[in-house]
């Protein structure tokens, strides 16, 4: 891609990606304290922990796309 | 059956996901203003994003509820077409093929077929292309729409056309690079979306070996029932699994598709082109553990009625259970708020990078292959990306004509599922010959073309309209009453060697073109990749050896 017009490179995907795992698995933990329709293995509370890993990853996303930009 | 119910904090995570796509669309737009800014994305990427990106343009939400369905009725066969159809193929374009078409800086496949025969080849590719890639986009729409009207009750216009505005908006403005973006968060979402499922089914049977006891051997088993065609669900001998999935179509998929080759074409060096569809085909070997996965658990789960796990009626012909909504409807057994939205996020990204990347390629095709070689051969590269543009909008409202055609006309899927065969196989003999056989001539290409493509069109036809009768049908296929897939497959394997048939023959009699003008383009004719002071890790051919072994391993573990 080409520089825009302050002459700066876009900011890598990594970064999109991080933002918006990190985002979805606050909101997937958000949910898992809703009272909702009952369903199978509920008892494991997956929203919880699989959000838990989301936010992580999503961190791990975010900050490799920041260091990445700030290389050039 | 009722619709899934979703909550607010479920549309909040669907509504984010049209906000965070347009908004990628709006900040590439300000770093896109070449033509290789918005046909090529850059030419900048590495091979970990070209690799996602080339995955991603293939893995779309019909693949995955389309096969995780289809686990359902032919088992562990699936993975074939995860293993067997790509993982070689994808090796094959990585360590042979892509030195030609990334030395030549081409735009698009059709580019290397002008540069090593004529101009003439290049049109007929061009033009069956860009019509199959408008087909496919528009299927795509139609059957994003059916699924979301089934399972979700949503409004069969809201969803094609909002969908559909999102995406012409997010490529008219970032052109390839947004689509490369938009299908990377895709893969990520297919996975943090759908993945789970896998993982809670096989935490509900207590273990993957409880998952796949009791199932019949011909699901749990990947070559052991190939001697006989009767014996497998699937209906198919090894030797038609071998060359028509194995070799014709996964090869003429993965080796001459520009919507997916494109990707490759984005990435800043030789190397990294070459890695591209190699670090693709790990990821590709994993997709099983979704949608294989899943389908077993949902096919245990309907076996037995005390689980309460019901398929509706398929809304093409209710006299038969939907498959396909196996996997919505794992989604709604075990996920809460909150995973419910994401789920449902992961389908509608899968759907949606489908079509982008159908459109992303067609702008490119369209551009430089019809536009510029026929229409405005002087355009400027200011004027060709304005081109781009336009022709994005253009192809997202042909998607959508497409769409509605496909809901008044539902016999045009059946054309259309069999418009790969009349077009990719073909084309993977005059690849083939014309990138290692240097004696292929451009009359011998052309016409050699032409004839695999209409052998192939008459075969479909021929079977379509029962003109195939049982003894015909066994030379043809194999077999005397062939199912559909096993029909598809043979279609394909005649149309390759119809092609190369041709194309061979008449070479032989053409005069072809001087070594001179097939430098860069022929093996043999071109000097060999020198990959510099790369360590082992670096080099494509060491991970293309590694992903053999794997792939190999996994086809001897399930045999």
């Amino acid at each position: 891609m080409s520089q825009n017009d302050e002459g700066r490179e876009p900011l890598p995907i990594w970064f999109f990606v991080g933002v918006i795992l990190a985002v979805y698995g606050v909101l997937v933990i958000i949910g898992s304290f809703v009272t909702g329709r009952p369903t199978v293995l509920a008892e494991t509370q997956p929203g919880l922990w699989w959000g838990s890993l989301m936010v992580v990853f999503g961190g791990i996303f975010t900050a490799i796309g920041v260091v990445s930009h700030r290389k050039g | 059956m009722a619709t899934i119910e979703l909550a607010g904090l479920d549309w909040a995570i669907i509504v984010l996901y049209f906000v965070a796509i347009i908004g990628i669309g709006l900040y590439l737009r300000k770093f896109t203003k070449t033509g290789d800014d918005f046909f090529m994305g850059g030419r900048k990427n590495s091979s970990w994003v070209a690799g996602l990106a080339f995955l991603s343009a293939n893995l779309g939400a019909l693949e995955i509820l389309g096969w995780t369905g289809g686990t359902m009725k032919y088992g562990m066969f699936v993975s074939h077409f995860y293993w067997l159809g790509a993982v070689p193929a994808m090796l094959f374009l990585g360590l042979y093929m892509m030195p030609f078409y990334y030395s030549s800086k081409i735009h698009s496949v059709p580019g290397y077929l002008k540069l090593r025969f004529d101009e003439r080849t290049r049109l007929l590719n061009a033009v069956s292309f860009a019509v199959m890639t408008l087909l496919m986009s528009g299927i795509n729409l139609y059957l994003m729409a059916l699924v979301f009207k089934v399972l979700l009750g949503w409004d069969w216009h809201v969803s094609m056309w909002v969908s559909a505005a999102a995406i012409g908006c997010y490529i008219t403005l970032g052109g390839l690079m947004s689509a490369i973006f938009t299908e990377i968060v895709q893969f990520f979402l297919i996975w943090a979306g759908l993945f789970l499922l896998s993982i809670l089914g096989v935490m509900e049977f207590g273990g993957i070996g409880n998952v796949m006891q009791g199932l019949p051997s011909t699901m749990t088993s990947l070559w052991a029932t190939t001697g006989d065609a009767g014996s497998n669900a699937m209906g198919v001998t090894w030797l038609g699994l071998v060359m028509g999935l194995g070799f014709v179509m996964s090869f003429g998929y993965w080796t001459t598709d520009f919507l997916v080759v494109q990707r490759a074409f984005s990435s800043k060096d030789l190397r990294s082109a070459r890695l591209t569809p190699i670090t693709a085909s790990f990821f590709k070997m994993a997709l099983p553990f979704i949608v294989v996965v899943a389908g077993m658990v949902a096919y245990k789960l309907v076996m037995d009625p005390a689980s309460g796990f019901k398929l509706p009626p398929d809304p093409s012909d209710p006299s038969k259970l939907w498959n396909d909504a196996a996997l919505p409807l794992l989604i709604v057994r075990y996920y809460p708020v909150g995973l419910v939205g994401l789920g449902i996020t992961a389908l509608l990204a899968g759907f949606m990078a489908g079509q982008a990347g159908n459109v992303s390629a067609f702008n490119t095709v369209w551009t430089y292959d019809i536009y510029k070689a026929v229409i405005n051969k002087k355009a400027t590269d200011e004027h060709l990306v304005w081109v781009g543009r336009v022709t994005t909008v253009v192809g997202v409202l042909l998607s959508i004509g497409t769409a509605y055609l496909a809901m008044q006309f539902n016999t045009i899927m059946d054309y259309i599922q069999a418009i790969f065969s009349w077009i990719n196989a073909p084309l993977f003999a005059t690849m083939l010959l014309g990138m290692f056989w240097k004696r292929t001539t451009s009359t011998g290409a052309f016409w050699g073309l032409l004839a695999g493509m209409i052998a192939s069109f008459a075969i479909f036809m021929g079977f379509r309209f029962n003109l195939v009768g049982p003894d015909l049908a066994s030379v043809l296929t194999l077999s005397a009453a062939p199912s559909d897939m096993t029909r598809n497959l043979w279609q394909a394997i005649w149309a390759w060697l119809v092609c190369f048939g041709t194309t061979a023959l008449i070479s032989l009699f053409t005069t072809r073109k001087t070594d001179a003008e097939l430098v860069g383009l022929v093996k043999g004719m071109t000097p060999k990749v020198d990959e510099g002071k790369v360590w082992l890790f670096g080099r494509p051919g060491f991970w293309a050896a590694v992903a053999l072994i794997v792939v190999i391993a996994l086809n001897a573990y399930f045999w």
